[in-house]
């Protein structure tokens, strides 16, 4: 693998290139980087990219670049952002403590044993470092998880796998104090050294700092999880609810009319309604009562269009009593009075007073009314007379 | 008059309405600083409790009961089933749906289309969304239903996001409370 030939020219290359890795890093979570975009950033000068793909700083995946994996993690590390928090790192530097440890002790030579010295005084500063920030990385994993995890089940898992990482972490700071207060007591003993105090001393002070951290933690899992739960047995108790209530069994497999039967809470009334009389006084007295009057006045004025039209008085002429007279032809009386004579009909017809003026044309019907009704009592002779252009028979009574 | 507001929490709590924290309205979370004041709440809950209500406390809420049921069981039972089904259905829509959690009309009706179980769950709820045609309109009804309820609250008009108050762990109560025995558990299928 073609790589940098010393630390000047990785510094300078990455020094070049400065605007394209830090825009790549900023986003590395966010979007694939394409080459175009790539591209515009070094100037659309293409060999540059080409070198750093040789370089194996950026690898290039079809039409896409990403950062290689190596320097991803370097610059997380360094810039205190990794997601991944690694314990077995911790757990290394144990074991190389404790071998470095062996070696000083064996060791003769001055110089050497120094050497040995420099390297365990060096690992327990990191330690400290890489604990606290692992303690840190941690807490923030859990509220992200918790926050941002969408999936149920493995926001529970990922929460849970975390935790596991706690306990790691609270046994390896364990591990460590054993080590420094009672696994190698020689070891401080022999290596008196201002320095070496002065960093355990410093790193008991920042495991001091994790543990209480890891105890918070601890309670933070603790309640995240439980709420997780929680909503996941209510979920489950909310469908299994749901299932008997549409089975229409849910009354008479659960207490579920015994809970409701006693809740006595106004939410379940219905409405109130207001029905509170006003008073007089308000009514009489208040501006407001007032002006609610006249608005609500205003809604019945147009009632008076539907009041019932009234007639007018019927005047006095109408309810006097009216009599009116008529004067009837009796044919009855007439008849007897005309046999009482010996005049013939027409002729007596003719003269007869009718107490009222009866007309020639009705004394001729009349005539005929007579005859028609009372033929049997007449006798009709066969001489004829001509009174006004009529022509009649003579009659008398039998 | 215990404090100025006795008239107001009064007014509220008596239409079944509760008095919630985190309640967009902010008369309503100056009732809550209120009812907060021990000796306040103290006071006015012997206040209230001569006139017939108990003033009661939930889990960062308050809200009224009686002393005497004067609600029949069926009523109840009613209701309890349609808070089932509604809750079922916005449980569906989101299993997070919970106290502070915020949506929109319109996130539902999105879910609807690559959610089959919301859309079935929407049918039979026929009941409480009356007989809208569209979708939406239907879950709007839902939502007023809940929002009359007082268990969600509008918090910006403009968006139109609602927000679930925190009388929703009322219900949440009541579901919890509710004893399903364990023969009978294991008949549900999952």
């Amino acid at each position: 693998m073609n790589t940098f030939n010393d630390i000047k020219e990785l510094v300078t290359a990455l020094k070049r290139e400065e605007k394209l890795i830090s825009e790549m890093f900023s986003k590395r979570k966010s979007i694939d980087y394409k080459l175009n975009d790539a591209l515009e950033l070094v100037d659309y000068e293409e060999s540059r990219i080409d070198l750093l793909i040789q370089k194996a700083v950026i690898r290039q995946n079809g039409d896409f670049l990403e950062l290689d994996g190596q320097f991803l993690e370097f610059f997380e590390q360094v810039l205190y952002v990794s997601e991944e928090i690694n314990l077995s790192y911790i757990d290394e530097n144990i074991k190389n403590i404790k071998e470095n440890i062996v070696y000083f002790l064996n060791e003769s030579s001055e110089n050497r044993r120094y050497a040995y010295l420099r390297f365990i005084k060096k690992t327990f500063r990191n330690m400290g470092l890489i604990t606290l920030r692992s303690v840190v990385d941690m807490r923030r994993n859990i509220e992200n998880t918790f926050k941002n995890e969408s999936n149920y089940k493995n926001k529970q898992l990922k929460l849970e796998n975390l935790d596991e990482k706690r306990t790691v972490v609270t046994n390896l700071i364990q591990q460590t104090l054993l080590l420094i207060n009672e696994e190698e007591l020689t070891f401080f003993n022999r290596a008196l050294d201002e320095e070496l105090g002065r960093i355990i001393i410093e790193l008991k002070n920042q495991l001091g700092e994790c543990s209480h951290n890891l105890i918070e933690i601890e309670k933070q899992i603790i309640d995240y999880l439980n709420q997780i739960k929680q909503q996941g047995k209510f979920l489950e108790k909310l469908r299994k609810l749901k299932y008997l209530k549409d089975n229409f069994i849910i009354e008479a497999e659960t207490n579920i009319k015994q809970i409701v039967s006693n809740k006595n809470e106004v939410i379940f009334e219905t409405k109130p309604n207001e029905s509170i009389n006003l008073s007089i006084d308000f009514l009489r007295e208040d501006e407001r009562a007032f002006n609610a009057i006249k608005r609500i006045a205003k809604n019945y004025r147009d009632r008076l269009l539907f009041k019932p039209e009234m007639a007018e008085r019927i005047s006095n002429d109408y309810l006097d009593n009216n009599i009116e007279e008529e004067i009837m032809v009796n044919l009855e009386e007439l008849r007897n009075r005309f046999i009482a004579t010996s005049d013939n009909l027409f002729n007596f017809i003719l003269n007869y007073d009718f107490l009222k003026e009866v007309e020639f044309n009705e004394r001729v019907t009349i005539f005929c009314q007579i005859i028609s009704q009372y033929e049997e009592e007449l006798q009709i002779q066969d001489n004829y007379q001509t009174t006004n252009g009529i022509e009649y028979a003579m009659v008398f009574s039998r | 008059m215990i404090t100025k507001y006795t008239s107001e929490i009064f007014n509220v709590l008596r239409k079944g309405q509760f008095i919630c924290s985190n309640s967009p309205d902010d008369d309503i979370k100056k009732l809550y600083k209120v009812l907060e004041d021990e000796e306040t709440f103290e006071d006015l809950h012997e206040f209230f409790y001569q006139i017939n209500y108990i003033l009661e406390q939930g889990n960062e809420y308050y809200y009224f009961s009686r002393k005497e049921n004067n609600v029949d069981l069926d009523r109840k039972l009613e209701k309890a089933f349609n808070w089932i089904d509604i809750l079922d259905f916005f449980k569906t829509f989101d299993t997070s749906f919970d106290v502070g959690f915020r949506f929109s009309p319109s996130d539902i009706v999105n879910q609807l289309k690559n959610n089959a179980d919301l859309k079935t769950k929407l049918e039979k709820l026929k009941k409480v969304s009356g007989d809208k045609k569209t979708n939406s309109e239907r879950i709007k009804k839902i939502i007023e239903k809940l929002e009359k309820d007082n268990f969600i609250s509008l918090e910006n008009e403009i968006t139109e996001t609602y927000k679930v108050l925190t009388s929703f762990n009322y219900l949440k109560d009541i579901i919890t409370t509710i004893n399903i025995p364990e023969e009978i558990e294991n008949e549900i299928p999952e």
